[in-house]
């Protein structure tokens, strides 16, 4: 992979430091996200992995400010650095903000695992296409057209021409899926923020897609930021992995060191979960026990403690661990590894 | 043949529980204002396999090849448009499923039973877990009052779940739960031969390796047998004694899980194979992307389905439908080239150190 070595720290596209994304409900606060911090490289591919409800996806909407309410970013800062001094905190902005809605789409473009919420059934591919393209580029509608049908073409989408004038509905699973990368792409973003872009797919076409990401990412040069379950695919596809559990990031190192060190016990248990091909004979999976509590129940102290089998009795149900930095690109949030000057 | 890791051998030797032969089933397409059918999807076009007792049988494939459909037809879901389902009952008579009727059929569903994919949407939110578990004891008439309490409650306990919330309804409980209250659902009756159709992949990781472990132990424990149906290989190559592939309706290859996995023979199952994601970034694979979509099931490709997307094709192969043949070691496959060629498995496709 051309993304696998980067000087860690060297070039920061986005800094995000202590993220908090809460929803008010009536029946109490949900702490979606609750202090992450992490960084994206320029150009390389960082995976968000994690269960349903640890906030993975919360935290690539807030990035945009697409949280709806009852949602609201409570605090912390989300710095882009399109180049040079040119520094933008996200989180500042205003929902509404021309400046944020010149960042959507243009600097950061955005896919999802169903492709039918970023594409309308109303209209053709291309009507859509050509707007988003004049909407964060000086263009005439011909040379829109021209863009539109090069990105369709970038995507391998077969007969562009003619797809640029169908509905979405026309369209296979997976042809869809590629209208939307190529629609995300159609403004040269720096970001691209792909959440579970292939979960709903097969495996067939699976393999397809993230080839196509691999390719684009080599030709556009832009990041990716992969929101995914499937530790498969963030094996292939990421440099950089943070793990996140109940909203907070609990272990963040290169792709390598968190296949084959990893330091958290929740990293480690999740690992030993799955199965994996060719490893069948090495006998039972060793499921991590109990599920993800509900989010108005948060677990006191480290909140993976009532699953964790590492637990140090006493402490771990009521002291909150801090992040601990084991070396410059591997940070871990357990007691295990407290940090004795911390 | 046996899979080690898996508690329960196929018997070599003894009587196959299920013998489905050229299994079909088309859905027609209706146009027009009278609704005349034009033509038909084959969603399902001549299966064949053997399930022994006690095994696990695996059907894999991807969206749209019929596995689900197939398994419909095995618990008579839906009516088959051909082909005979032979079951061997509890009292040793083979049954053919295909051709009974409504009200014959029902002693047979007491022994074959279904779990499903969706633990959110196959629980009827209005009813207790009780009555969700106790449901097919009333409908069969086998036993109601405090006895069905009982066996309602014994049965929460094998499935790893507290009797004590069985008055509650299936909104208080998680994916995992929920899928548990499914799985007793389908053994209250002490089933034969359970279909589980996709029954881990809408579950969180971490709960995923409880449920398959679970199904395992009650297999044991039960000595049910398994039709699997999934579509993920890694979970598939964990559970499954056999397996049988699909693509677009028809059987493409259907050999022991070892022997497929290792050995495969068809194109499209070494395509499949290579393009399942591994969790270990040194064993990034030389995935084979294969060109294009599945094609539409109204309207195959001539000779073998596989043909546009295939990097081995030739002339042959556009023109002659492969009939599914056997290969030696139980292994059979519908491909003209399978003797020439030389294909990749699982532990070719990743570079070992």
């Amino acid at each position: 992979m051309s993304n696998s070595n980067h000087n860690a720290g060297a070039d920061i596209l986005l800094d995000i430091r202590g993220l908090k994304t809460y929803f008010h409900l009536d029946e109490g606060t949900v702490r979606a996200v609750d202090g992450v911090d992490f960084t994206v490289p320029r150009g390389t591919t960082i995976g968000i992995v994690g269960e349903s409800g640890c906030g993975k996806s919360v935290t690539a909407f807030s990035i945009l400010q697409l949280v709806e309410k009852p949602g609201r970013i409570e605090e912390g800062s989300i710095v882009l650095n399109t180049g040079g001094q040119n520094r933008v905190d996200i989180a500042a902005l205003d929902h509404d903000s021309e400046e944020l809605r010149q960042i959507r789409g243009k600097d950061i473009g955005m896919i999802f695992q169903e492709p039918m919420t970023s594409l309308s059934m109303m209209y053709t591919v291309g009507f859509q296409m050509t707007e988003a393209i004049r909407l964060h580029m000086d263009v005439e509608k011909d040379e829109a057209r021209d863009r539109a049908i090069e990105m369709l073409q970038a995507v391998g989408i077969p007969r562009p021409e003619q797809r640029f004038d169908a509905y979405p509905f026309e369209l296979s699973g997976g042809m869809r899926q590629r209208v939307m990368i190529a629609m995300a792409l159609s403004c040269d973003p720096m970001l691209l923020i792909a959440d579970e872009p292939t979960t709903a797919l097969d495996v067939t076409t699976q393999a397809q897609i993230l080839e196509l990401m691999q390719q684009l990412q080599e030709e556009f040069g832009m990041a990716i930021m992969l929101i995914t379950h499937d530790l498969g695919v963030v094996a292939e596809m990421c440099s950089e992995v943070v793990v996140m559990y109940l909203g907070e990031v609990v272990e963040q190192a290169d792709v390598d060191t968190i296949f084959h060190n990893p330091q958290h016990p929740y990293t480690q248990a999740l690992l030993q979960s799955i199965p994996r091909l060719g490893h069948s004979h090495e006998g039972r999976l060793n499921p991590i026990v109990g599920s993800v509590p509900d989010p108005y129940h948060r677990p006191s102290g480290c909140p993976f403690h009532p699953r964790c089998t590492q637990i140090i009795t006493g402490r771990c149900e009521t002291v909150h661990p801090e992040i601990s930095r084991l070396d410059p690109r591997h940070t871990v949030r357990c007691l295990l590894h407290e940090d004795p000057h911390g | 043949m046996a899979d080690t890791a898996t508690p329960s051998a196929p018997a070599a030797g003894k009587e196959p529980l299920l013998r489905v032969e050229n299994l079909r089933k088309y859905f027609p397409i209706r146009q027009g204002f009278f609704g005349r059918s034009v033509t038909q999807v084959r969603a399902v076009d001549g299966v064949t396999f053997d399930v022994f007792p006690g095994e696990t049988m695996a059907v894999v494939g991807e969206s749209g090849c019929g596995k689900t459909t197939a398994g419909r037809c095995l618990v008579r879901a839906f009516e088959p448009t051909g082909g005979s389902i032979l079951y061997r009952n509890r009292d040793g008579d083979e049954v053919a499923l295909d051709a009974l009727d409504n009200k014959s059929l029902k002693p047979v569903r007491r022994e074959l039973r279904m779990i499903f994919q969706d633990p959110f949407s196959s629980l009827n939110p209005r009813m207790t877990v009780l009555d969700i578990i106790g449901d097919p004891l009333r409908v069969h008439n086998i036993t109601s009052g405090s006895e069905l309490e009982e066996r309602v409650a014994d049965m929460l306990l094998r499935v790893g779940l507290r009797p004590e919330y069985m008055r509650r309804y299936p909104h208080a409980f998680s994916g995992g739960q929920r899928q548990r209250i499914g799985i007793a659902k389908a053994l209250i009756l002490s089933p034969q031969l359970v279909v589980a159709d996709e029954a881990v992949s809408a579950l969180d990781v971490s709960v995923q390796a409880q449920i398959l472990n679970l199904l395992q132990d009650l297999q044991a424990e039960f000595d049910l047998t398994y039709v699997f149906i999934a579509h993920d290989l890694s979970v598939v190559e964990y559970i499954a004694d056999r397996v049988l592939v699909m693509y677009v309706g028809k059987m493409v290859e259907k050999a022991a899980t070892d022997e497929l996995y290792h050995n495969p023979k068809h194109p499209y199952t070494e395509a499949l194979l290579s393009a399942v994601p591994r969790p270990d970034p040194r064993e990034r694979s030389q995935r084979i992307v294969l060109e294009g979509d599945v094609p539409d099931p109204a309207h195959p490709p001539s000779g073998c389905y596989f043909h546009p997307r295939c990097r081995y094709a030739q002339d042959v192969c556009a023109t002659e439908t492969p009939a599914l043949r056997p290969i030696g070691d139980g292994h059979e496959v519908a491909c003209h080239l399978a003797e020439d060629l030389d294909l990749r498995g699982i532990t070719d496709l990743v570079p070992r150190d």
